[in-house]
């Protein structure tokens, strides 16, 4: 094990500077702490997560184009990773943009918001370079119990405490779920690594084989959960609904973003695809949750439930790439799973930016307090076009990236869906994902319609509104058109390195 | 790059008067009318001083466009995207005089999605990257739709709703086709390729392309459209300003006929070959279906949606005929029928302008207030059901020469579409124009005008002397 040998060595300058995004925002995290002691104020800590942020995300940079570099047995730290890292990184900060906004309109001070939020970050940088169960595990707890806080911290309002709770208690019997699958592997393989080698004897006795489907099937159960993948899609709604905006922000990106990359990674290195019972097993999730994401999301009013409900609709397409991943063409497996994510992560912040934004418009002052506009319906953007046409072109273009039309990153990287499921030869997935879009523009499209519905409500002025948030909203513009127009520019991100 | 150029001066165009018309009122239909002119006056230009022949495709821009999957931009020109851009054109410039007085709302941004829209189409025309081509397929469906769902008539949501999710959900069917050629093309030469000229030199075994035949079929069935996917095209039709009408019929639908053309029957011979019965079965239960739907209608825009299915039948009849004639008879039907359809709906358009009505029986008699209007609507009436001398005999006629010499039944059948239309054409005349006076109308201004009596000339001339358009070999 020559491997474990070099592995176990102390850290030393270069494995360091490999885990640098990660170990910034940890130091991060106790610097915080220590600020708090020092100074309670909002804009303070504030300013300091996004400092943390802004250093992790340069130091992530140049992690871009490294080589494979394993970090103890635990973690492992390649391009892809680093990918998702940013992505991760680039939602955290538009969601610190957004709490901020959303945090102001209390008179409290929400030091321990910014903490769970960098704990969030964190928890999502070990899920995306983790080469072992157990860091996977530390990752999925440490981002689990993070967004418990998150989505229950918004106390004065409805729905904070019914789906907080809810978050609560699914997720630890995910979670138990989960970690009695890694058991169950554990139990017949004898390593928790994802570089062992599952020895194919497993497969030929009978009792050993049971063991090991059963635990699959539990632990791809716990990072369903996770992904919101039918059936294991109920919380969803609930609380995408009942979660302050720039939480289900983060629900929606890097939750998504960390869960997804870890599952391919581990599907990848484990070969589960083998056993022909997993890949039924993904079939079925994937088929189910194209299908009941968008026949559900149809008659949906309130725009986060709708974004929830398409959420598990995405995922679902994304399934199908690692369906037909096969051992030859994993780079390009990698670049289809990387930039459907990227696409979905830039549209989902794009709606929410403007939900946010809208949020922050609608609520009334109450005396000295904000009145926060929680509900947000479909109602509420009608005739945004007319009011102010650089948000609505923003939702358009995010709205148009999601049900997957050219000139929008989504429908690249539906062309990646469904290059890689033409060249597997999987035509069943293939004619659900399009019945899946079909349906699935019956609510997309509605949505901009009324965007360009007469406006018959004048209280939303276009007031002043932050610089900050100009200046975002037209990068995101930028970003959405040219990403769609140029792909190219995202790919040649997505190097592929040799294993 | 001229052509490039004119697609990107038509969105700039369309910006500028998005942005103009909030400053001085009125002048974005000025802006998009002499944008139009001058741009088709360069297009006009550019094509006559070219010195090779567009006998065959002249690729005229080939540039790496997405390099992970060897996409290209690449635009190429020959007879029929002459044809069928010039047959753009001419409809774009009637249909900015027709929006003249109807469009008083969002003018700005409504002349924007109709240059945008207008765009789109000339790109469809000339993409020969086949990704190039679904890009523009889809993009030039999204103004449009916006169109229909901005300013359309009373139900006009669900429509554009409709309109979208059709031609969306069967043109995925095309993209994964697209893809499908594009990694056997890899399989078989070791290289991607979405690019049409290196396809057509692909040897396909028949197994293979009876199925990606098939998917590029469906996405252009539901264009044209054709009989059981044709449902979507009397709402959008009926819904949309009148404008939106003359852009649909008279060009988005032939779009669908284009890419049968060039992307069915050049691409997949062999396939269209085995597969003309079918198309040819569907293609005569649309005209018949499309006549016999069309006199029962009591909505004058309905009507024509409906005659529209019923001619574009007679275009897909005559192209799985595989015989020249009738192909030259395909193309001189889709430029009639362009014509004569654009002309139908501006005067429907005109007709609710005056009365806000489209409902048959709230219209008669109108001939004694408005006789000028009356002789044109009598004439666009007989150049739908196909009157000697207009341009649509020519065309119908030559596709049931055509066809009756490789499949006499089906021409036999067709013919009886003929007999429906002469019913419906009547019947649109007579309720409208006859009767007693219901009540009276301004007759047409000098605008109104201008659009029917160019219509009505265009449609004279090539009805009188056809082989403006016979000359043309079209690449057979």
């Amino acid at each position: 094990m020559l491997t474990t040998a070099h592995s176990q060595a102390s850290l030393n300058i270069e494995i360091i500077s490999v885990i640098l995004p990660q170990l910034i925002i940890a130091f991060g995290i106790a610097l915080a702490l220590l600020l708090v002691a020092w100074k309670r104020s909002q804009r303070t800590i504030a300013l300091f997560t996004g400092a943390v942020m802004l250093i992790a995300l340069v130091a992530n940079v140049s992690l871009l184009t490294i080589q494979p570099t394993a970090v103890t047995q635990l973690l492992k730290v390649d391009s892809y990773s680093a990918f998702a890292f940013s992505l991760v990184l680039i939602s955290a900060l538009v969601s610190l943009h957004m709490s901020h906004q959303f945090l102001k309109a209390h008179i409290e001070v929400h030091d321990e918001y910014y903490l769970l939020l960098m704990l969030l970050v964190l928890g999502a940088g070990i899920l995306v370079t983790s080469n072992h169960f157990a860091s996977l595990f530390l990752g999925f707890e440490l981002l689990s119990i993070s967004l418990v806080g998150l989505v229950g911290y918004h106390r004065e309002s409805n729905f904070s405490v019914e789906s907080g709770f809810k978050y609560l208690i699914l997720s630890a019997t995910a979670s138990s779920f989960m970690l009695l699958g890694i058991a169950f592997i554990y139990s017949v393989t004898g390593n928790m690594s994802f570089d062992a080698n599952v020895p194919n004897e497993i497969y030929h006795q009978q009792d050993l084989r049971l063991f090991f489907e059963m635990g699959i099937l539990l632990f791809i159960s716990g990072i369903a959960f996770k992904l919101s993948i039918a059936p294991f899609h109920f919380w969803t709604p609930d609380v995408y609904q009942g979660a302050p905006t720039p939480v289900t922000l983060l629900m929606a990106t890097i939750s998504k973003v960390a869960m997804f990359v870890v599952l391919v990674k581990c599907v990848v290195a484990q070969n589960y695809l083998l056993y022909d019972n997993v890949q039924l097993l993904l079939m079925i999730l994937a088929v189910a949750s194209m299908l009941m994401g968008n026949i559900l999301a149809l008659k949906q009013q309130n725009l986060k439930r709708l974004i929830g409900y398409s959420s598990i609709a995405h995922m679902g397409y994304l399934l199908i790439v690692v369906i037909v991943l096969s051992g030859e063409s994993l780079s390009f497996t990698w670049q289809s799973v990387l930039f459907y994510l990227s696409a979905y992560v830039v549209a989902n912040l794009s709606i929410f930016m403007v939900m946010a934004a809208i949020q922050s418009q609608c609520s009334s002052k109450v005396g000295q307090l904000l009145q926060y506009k929680e509900e947000l319906l479909l109602s509420d953007l009608r005739g945004l076009f007319w009011r102010i046409p650089s948000h609505a072109l923003l939702v358009i273009l995010a709205v148009l990236s999601l049900a997957g039309i050219p000139l929008t990153m989504g429908f690249i990287g539906k062309f990646y869906i469904l290059s890689q499921a033409t060249i597997a030869h999987a035509w069943w997935l293939i004619v659900t994902l399009v019945i899946g879009s079909g349906i699935g523009l019956a609510y997309y499209l509605p949505i901009i319609f009324t965007l360009f519905e007469k406006e018959d409500c004048t209280e939303l002025q276009a007031n002043k509104r932050p610089i900050i948030e100009h200046f975002l909203v037209y990068s995101f513009i930028i970003i959405g058109l040219l990403l769609g127009i140029f792909p190219d520019v995202v790919s040649q991100f997505i190097v592929s390195n040799p294993m | 790059m001229t052509l490039t150029f004119i697609m990107l001066a038509l969105l700039f165009a369309g910006a500028l008067a998005w942005f103009s018309e909030n400053r001085w009122q009125g002048c974005a239909k000025w802006l998009a009318l002499i944008v139009l002119a001058l741009l088709a006056t360069v297009f006009t230009i550019f094509v006559i001083s070219h010195d090779q022949p567009f006998d065959n495709l002249q690729v005229l821009t080939r540039v790496s466009w997405i390099q992970t999957f060897n996409i290209e931009y690449s635009i190429a020109l020959d007879q029929l995207s002459i044809v069928l851009i010039t047959l753009t054109w001419l409809l774009a410039i009637i249909c900015v005089l027709v929006s003249w007085q109807e469009i008083k709302q969002k003018a700005g941004f409504y002349y924007f999605n109709l240059l945008a829209t207008i765009a789109g189409i000339i790109g469809v025309f000339v993409a020969v990257d086949m990704f190039l081509f679904f890009f523009f397929w889809e993009v030039m469906l999204l103004p449009m739709t916006a169109i229909i769902a901005i300013w359309g008539h009373e139900k006009r949501h669900f429509a554009a709703l409709k309109f979208f999710i059709f031609t969306q959900v069967s043109s995925l069917f095309m993209l994964v086709a697209i893809i499908a050629t594009g990694y056997f093309h890899l399989l078989v030469t070791g290289e991607l390729s979405f690019h049409y000229l290196d396809w057509l030199a692909l040897d396909m075994p028949l197994s293979l392309t009876q199925y990606l035949m098939l998917g590029f079929f469906i996405a252009f069935a539901v264009k044209l459209p054709s009989v059981p996917v044709h449902s979507w095209l009397p709402d959008a039709h009926t819904q949309a300003p009148t404008a939106g009408s003359v852009l649909l019929a008279g060009v988005l639908l032939k779009t669908g006929a284009y890419g049968l053309i060039r992307f069915v029957i050049f691409l997949f011979p062999q396939a269209s070959m085995q597969f003309a019965p079918i198309a040819a079965t569907l293609a005569v239960i649309s005209i018949v279906y499309g006549a016999k739907m069309a006199f029962a209608q009591q909505d004058f825009k309905r009507l024509v949606a409906y005659s529209s299915i019923s001619h574009m039948g007679f275009v897909m009849l005559a192209l799985f005929a595989f015989n020249s004639i009738a192909f030259q008879g395909a193309i001189i039907t889709m430029i009639a029928h362009g014509l004569s359809s654009a002309a139908l709906f501006s005067m429907a358009g005109m007709i609710y302008l005056r009365i806000h009505s489209r409902n048959l029986t709230d219209m008669g008699g109108f001939w004694q207030s408005a006789p000028r209007m009356g002789g044109f609507a009598l004439a666009f009436a007989g150049a739908a059901f196909g009157l000697p001398g207009l341009a649509n005999f020519i065309g119908e006629f030559f596709s049931l020469v055509g066809v009756f010499q490789v499949m006499p039944t089906f021409a036999i059948i067709a013919a009886l579409g003929l007999i429906g239309s002469a019913i419906y054409g009547m019947v649109l005349f007579q309720s409208s124009f006859q009767g007693t006076a219901k009540q009276e109308i301004l007759d047409l201004s000098h605008r109104e005008l201008l659009i029917c009596s160019s219509l009505f000339l265009m449609l004279l001339v090539i009805g009188l002397y056809p082989n403006l358009l016979l000359n043309f070999s079209f690449g057979v």
